[in-house]
């Protein structure tokens, strides 16, 4: 694998194809879990880990998966390690499991891991594939940590909250409580407070990419 | 014809056989991952159970294996309950020092909340937690110790302390705080809390002795 | 097909101006019954309005004047006022007021671009977020021993420094919220009638207040403002499926008349419901939106976990105006083309 050839796998996940932001897939965990800044990562991270094994399992298998079955057999690959990433962390973050939830074994159903594994892990070799897994599994991670962080910080003014579920109870101390006696601003954390703070990005995200177009255009020289 | 019928059911053998393949080997690993984290995950599980329990009981109260202790209540009006709840039993030494319950309040602002409710032989509130509800964000919410402290004032209240009457919130005319705007869910939460003191006082002998049997049976009424 | 098509900036003033007019009486008996607290919320409301609606009209790059002073920032602040407690504190009342120019209203395209009513925005905004506050709602002044000057309630929307005690003596439970209470302590409609706070149809003072924003309302209609579709069917709606529930189950759901009469119920159904850019602009459209709105504020006022349901009732509608404008486009003879709703211009 070349330099290049990794450059724009990982320009591709982290922001021209960015899951969360312009493909718009896998919204239902970002959208449920992006409560704080702690679950937001966790997830992600674990979405992260899903995603590069399998890709890296599809692609290792590809030769011997006949066209017409191979989403059966993606999805089998998929929720196997999904549950085993379920089963490692019931056991070991027990306290950050139930936090997450029911959102762990949904990532099985999280079309961003099946559409990587499709489109990308059952064309190209091992190694791209979980490169291109990582890569994207980052930009979703970005995108949740981000959101996660706004919809903390908006609604109940601290940061790094819930620490403690993954790193036991000394981590409370790096709680950071930003705003002192907030009031809180329930709609943050609400439901409707994920669509809007997504809203808020993708329009960032937009607005950056329009200016950075418009640069490029500044910059040509004028056609003679 | 014959032979494309052939050629189908080969294709299809050969796809069904891969799938079957892949599906073995999947199992392996759940088994293999399974068989190695159900320990630590059945320890968490508990340690979690426990640590529910011991919120509402004094330290002092037990020096038993409480998760050992556990057993079925029939369902009770008084304990609003439609099915089979728990029971955990306390003792210190030989003797028996409380009992926790599981209640359930039916008159929540948007519906049931599930309680845990400690008593000691005395009929004594050691404690009382909210597992379960759907209360309004904000509003009636804060019964859940991690939202305010209001649910500790029932620790060491009693059927005779204060009296029936004032077993109310204070815009009742009772001993409970509420905070203004929010008073359905506390009202449902002391009526429940209330009325499961009643069970107890009424099941008392039965509560408590089931433990002392060597091998108890499911708990029955009080004989009359 | 006549439709209120905004044509030009003079006559969206003028429109904003008699909106602005008719919600006059009701004003002047809040006071009445309520207290003067609300001119305080209402003008608090209309210089965050103004000022959020001259920021964003700004970084737009629109030209502020013309925009500004057609007065639709001031009808939004003065909805979203008249549906907040007339005690809520002033970092709310900014709070909602902010949100629903600069998102419900800007942020969709401004003026006319809209697909949600700027005001129950902000007002689903501040209940989702902040319910606690929400509820302040002083009595009506006939039930209160010591009610408010104007100066007081400054103080306490400003401050909040009332002693709890007064705060409680001064606020209590809306007719809407001591039904729900009545009936979730297993009393029935009738037992929980006969408290002080409900009056003939929907609690003393809240009735009256009803009557005056249904005045209002008339007034609009009769100046061909509002059409009549949206009212009607808004409160056809609440009566049919009020009164369904009363006439299966008189003991557990209130009567029909209490429903319509409820303070909220008027007000969104002649001021918020009738809004031209969130709502359906055929005439059947307007029926099916009016309905529609009825029939949710009955379904979330009985089951829903907010006090009212208006709010909520007319932004679901809001939702689906595509869908009923497409269902509901008159088609031209031989024309195979349905078409979605015309923007205004």
């Amino acid at each position: 694998m070349t330099l290049q050839e990794f450059n724009t796998i990982f320009q591709n996940g982290l922001s021209k194809q960015n899951a969360g932001l312009v493909q718009l897939l896998g919204l239902c965990p970002l959208l449920a879990i992006s409560t704080t800044l702690v679950n937001a990562l966790s997830l992600g991270l674990a979405t992260t880990l899903v995603m590069a094994s399998a890709s890296g399992a599809v692609s290792g298998v590809r030769h011997f998966v006949p066209h017409e079955i191979r989403i059966p057999v993606f999805v089998l690959i998929i929720a196997a390690l999904v549950t085993v990433i379920d089963l490692l962390m019931n056991a070991f973050v027990h306290p950050l499991y139930l936090v997450l939830g029911i959102f762990i074994p949904l990532i099985t159903t999280n079309c961003i891991v099946l559409a990587r594994a499709d489109a990308f892990a059952s064309k190209n070799r091992p190694l791209h594939s979980v490169v291109d897994a990582v890569a994207m599994g980052l930009g979703l991670t970005m995108v949740l940590v981000v959101l996660g962080g706004m919809r903390e910080l908006a609604g109940q003014g601290t940061l790094l909250s819930g620490i403690d579920l993954v790193f036991g109870e000394e981590a409370k101390q790096f709680v950071l409580h930003v705003v002192p006696d907030y009031q809180g601003f329930l709609l943050a954390i609400l439901p409707p407070g994920a669509f809007i703070a997504l809203g808020l990005l993708i329009a960032a995200h937009n607005w950056q990419k329009a200016r950075a177009e418009r640069r490029v255009h500044a910059a040509a020289p004028m056609p003679a | 014809m014959i032979e494309q019928l052939k050629a189908a059911a080969r294709n299809a053998l050969r796809s069904g056989m891969i799938l079957f393949v892949f599906a073995l080997i999947a199992t392996a690993l759940l088994v293999f991952t399974f068989s190695r984290t159900e320990p630590t995950i059945e320890r968490s599980r508990q340690a979690e159970k426990l640590a529910l329990l011991s919120q509402v009981l004094p330290p002092a109260l037990y020096d038993n294996d409480l998760l050992a202790s556990q057993q079925a209540v029939p369902p009770h009006e008084l304990l609003g309950t439609r099915q089979d709840s728990a029971r955990w039993i306390a003792r210190r030494g030989d003797t028996v020092t409380a009992v926790v319950l599981e209640a359930i309040a039916p008159d929540g602002y948007s519906g049931n909340i599930a309680l845990l409710i400690g008593i000691d032989v005395d009929g004594n509130v050691t404690g009382v937690r909210v597992t379960a509800h759907r209360e309004t964000p904000g509003l009636g919410d804060y019964i859940v110790r991690s939202k305010s402290p209001w649910i500790e004032q029932f620790v060491g209240k009693s059927l005779t302390a204060p009296e029936s009457k004032r077993w109310k919130v204070a815009k009742d005319g009772g001993q409970f705080d509420a905070r203004a705007g929010a008073t359905i869910t506390p009202r449902a939460v002391v009526k429940a809390v209330h009325a499961a003191l009643n069970y107890f006082a009424r099941n008392r002998a039965a509560l408590l002795a089931a433990e002392s049997a060597p091998d108890p049976a499911p708990d029955q009424e009080t004989p009359p | 097909m006549p439709a209120p098509f905004i044509l030009d900036r003079s006559s969206v003033t003028q429109v904003m101006a008699w909106v602005l007019a008719a919600l006059l009486p009701g004003i002047a008996v809040y006071v009445w019954l309520f207290g003067p607290g609300i001119l305080v919320t209402l003008s608090l409301a209309t210089v965050t309005a103004l000022v959020a609606e001259a920021a964003m009209l700004k970084a737009r790059g629109y030209p502020a004047k013309p925009f500004l002073t057609d007065l639709s920032a001031i009808v939004t602040a003065w909805l979203l006022a008249l549906s907040l407690p007339a005690l809520a504190p002033w970092w709310l009342i900014v709070t909602g007021t902010l949100f629903a120019i600069v998102v419900a209203k800007h942020l969709y395209g401004g003026l006319g671009q809209n697909i949600f009513n700027p005001a129950m925005v902000g007002y689903a905004v501040l209940i989702v977020s902040f319910p606690l506050q929400m509820t302040q709602w002083p009595g009506p002044l006939s039930l209160t021993d010591a009610p408010l000057t104007l100066a007081q309630s400054a103080s306490v929307i400003f401050g909040g420094d009332l002693p709890k005690a007064m705060l409680d003596a001064v606020t209590m439970a809306t007719p809407l919220d001591a039904l729900r209470t009545g009936l979730l302590q297993q009393l029935t409609v009738d037992e929980i009638m006969v408290q002080p706070i409900f009056g003939h149809y929907g609690g003393i003072g809240f009735e009256w207040l009803a009557g005056a924003f249904l005045l209002g309302g008339l007034l609009l209609w009769a100046l061909r403002i509002i059409s009549w579709q949206v009212p009607l069917a808004f409160l056809a709606g609440i009566w049919l499926a009020a009164g369904f529930l009363h006439f299966f189950d008189a003991g557990r759901f209130g009567a029909p008349w209490f429903h319509l009469f409820a303070p909220s119920v008027m007000l969104g159904a002649f001021f918020i419901a009738t809004d031209p850019v969130s709502g359906s602009t055929t005439p059947r459209g307007r029926l099916i939106f009016g309905f529609g709105a009825g029939l949710l504020t009955i379904i979330i006022r009985t089951w829903g976990g907010y006090p009212d349901g208006v709010a909520f009732a007319i932004l679901l509608m809001n939702l689906s105006v595509p869908l009923i404008d497409a269902w509901t486009q008159p088609r031209i003879y031989g024309g195979a083309t349905r078409r979605g709703k015309a923007p205004p211009a």
